[in-house]
């Protein structure tokens, strides 16, 4: 062990790894905290508060959900259903904008592409998308105000996209086809996507994340309890103790339990719920994300 | 090519760009609407806009929105934070995750890394109000800190301004650290390995290595993603800012940035004229920053700039 530390290089190494275990554990308590909250008894959290260990371990947060589903579960429906409809449309107008901005032989490829790209350099703020959005489109409180605004496509993802078909796919290929006949749209989907799973992939994830964290436009354009999506739920849900916490500053927990709003080992319980997906998720995309960022970050 | 030109007839050699046009059609409409159309949207800020009359109905005002705003001590503050946790965030950050990206290389040949870099990244992944409540498992009233660490005599933190410069960059950079580092991580591991080990050869420190090899080839790297954050350097992260504090009035003197000043003042107290203009200004001040950046970027390393 002595001769191990006395190498400049391993003692190094060591002290590099002491650094990153610390960081991973700094990066990991916050969740354990959330979970081991949203498993203590209720009255034992009033008293002690939030532990990492609770003392008397309790399910009642859970089967307080689970009573209330059809209010939180209807929210984590509309999450997946929103998720799932935005990726998919965002995915498809995507790879499909992108197709005929990286043929060589498109007239009006540069046209468009500054097109897309004066959108990354200049916006016209929040305040107008807003008021565009709620007053000329009128979409407030509907399902569209979840879905249209800002996520549903990013002039960013089209460039990095064409980028990606103009690198990886041969112009070969693409003459090949239409010498045999094919339509441009069978050459997009037969030639160029199944070339191109790498950054479809990439984009797949980027759009789905987006969806399923938002809250901004649940924030700006919805207010009928029947369009919360799990964040925009759990959003309301702060805001209504904040509110509850300003009107009166009792103790918290026994004071919001009377007032039919979920005590504090449910709020915890519901964020542990809304993260679920994203916790089962991640260690099988981490990989292909972070290979995203790289590609992603190489222009912009 | 001469091949080409036997096989195919004069005809199908030229494209047909109308299957082009549908294809693209989607996309086009779509950022009209939502890029372009707030564009024109920003007249709003030059009108006395009343939701009755319509953008183009209302009174045209000119400068007045702007010269109110200006008069108000709102502006300074959200301004100010705005622009110095921005400052700090660069700053510290790039240090932040270019050390994080230099020791994740360090023990990249070893199991450990495949674990590591995920979870410091995973924060990244989740959603603003999971972080508020994550925050306030830790500081509400009943929360870790004050009821285990300061046993019951605690702080209300949701009520002292003073302390929130320190949790906002916590907050910042235990949700960011780790994932501003894969790029960096990516870069240094395309670095020549050859170099290290005549370096090691010449007796250089581990140190010296980082100091002299790497920093410095990663350097147009460090500068380029530099420049693009001074772009953004008038933009917050609205989440960050609305969520963590929990939207606390009390805390507005250290947490109301241009972002949560444009929501609040628009959603909250129905005042489109201060928000528009708030948020004009933000949209200008960025625009004349990202094309300022660019032409440095251009001037000092002309292939990492964005146009």
């Amino acid at each position: 062990m002595r001769k191990f530390l006395m190498n400049s290089e391993n003692r190094f190494r060591l002290i590099v790894l002491i650094i990153l275990i610390i960081l991973t554990i700094f990066c990991l308590t916050p969740f354990v905290l959330m979970i081991s909250a949203s498993l203590t008894d209720e009255q034992t959290l009033i008293l002690t508060g939030y532990k990492f260990f609770p003392k008397k371990i309790g399910f009642s947060a859970y089967k307080y959900l689970w009573a209330k589903r059809a209010t939180i579960g209807r929210s984590y429906l509309l999450s997946i259903l929103v998720t799932a409809i935005g990726t998919v449309i965002n995915v498809i107008m995507t790879s499909l904008f992108a197709y005929p901005l990286s043929r060589k032989d498109f007239k009006y490829r540069n046209i468009i592409a500054f097109y897309i790209f004066f959108t990354m350099l200049f916006n016209g703020g929040m305040t107008a998308s807003y008021i565009i959005w709620s007053n000329v489109f009128k979409i407030k409180n509907s399902f569209w105000a979840l879905m249209l605004p800002t996520y549903l496509m990013s002039g960013m993802n089209v460039l990095m996209v064409r980028n990606y078909y103009m690198a990886s796919i041969p112009d070969a290929i693409i003459e090949a086809a239409r010498i045999d006949g094919a339509t441009e749209m069978t050459i997009y989907w037969k030639v160029i996507l199944p070339l191109s799973k790498p950054v479809i992939t990439t984009i797949t994830l980027f759009a789905g994340m987006a969806y399923w964290n938002d809250w901004v436009n649940g924030v700006y354009y919805v207010s009928d309890a029947r369009l919360y999506t799990i964040n925009v739920y759990l959003n309301k849900l702060m805001t209504n103790i904040s509110f509850l916490k300003s009107a009166n500053s009792l103790t918290e927990g026994a004071n919001l339990v009377g007032m039919d709003l979920p005590s504090i080992s449910i709020r915890m319980a519901i964020a542990v719920v809304a993260v679920l997906p994203v916790f089962i998720i991640f260690p099988f995309i981490q990989r292909q994300l972070i290979k995203g960022v790289v590609i992603g970050g190489i222009k912009g | 090519m001469e091949i080409r030109r036997k096989t195919t007839s004069k005809k199908s050699k030229r494209v047909n760009y109308i299957p082009f046009y549908f294809m693209m059609l989607p996309g086009i409409i779509y950022l009209f609407i939502n890029n372009y159309l707030p564009m024109f949207g920003i007249i709003i800020a030059f009108k006395d806009y009343k939701y009755a009359r319509g953008i183009l109905g209302s009174k045209w005002v000119g400068l007045k929105n702007f010269r109110f705003l200006f008069k108000t001590n709102d502006a300074f503050i959200m301004i100010r934070n705005t622009v110095c946790y921005n400052l700090v965030f660069i700053i510290l950050g790039t240090i932040v995750a270019i050390s994080i990206a230099v020791m994740m290389t360090e023990i990249g040949k070893m199991r450990v890394a495949k674990v590591i870099q995920p979870i410091i990244c995973f924060p990244n992944m989740i959603s603003m109000v999971i972080v508020s409540y994550l925050v306030y498992a830790f500081l509400g009233n009943s929360g870790y800190i004050n009821n285990t660490i300061l046993h019951g005599n605690g702080i209300s933190w949701y009520s002292e301004p003073k302390y929130w410069p320190l949790i906002i960059l916590t907050v910042h950079f235990w949700k960011n650290a780790g994932y501003s580092s894969i790029i960096y991580t990516a870069s240094i591991g395309g670095i020549d390995p050859a170099l290290y080990e005549a370096a090691k050869l010449d007796g250089a420190t581990k140190m010296q290595q980082i100091f002299k090899i790497t920093l410095p080839i990663i350097r147009p790297m460090i500068l380029m993603m530099l420049l693009f954050s001074i772009g953004r350097i008038f933009t917050s992260d609205f989440g960050l800012f609305l969520q963590v504090p929990m939207n606390s009035g009390a805390l507005y003197d250290t947490t109301q940035t241009i972002d949560t000043y444009v929501y609040r003042s628009l959603m909250e107290l129905n005042n489109v004229s201060m928000s528009s203009a708030a948020s004009v200004f933000q949209s200008i001040i960025g625009f004349i920053l990202v094309i300022g950046s660019n032409l440095l970027v251009r001037k000092l390393d002309s292939d990492s700039a964005l146009f």
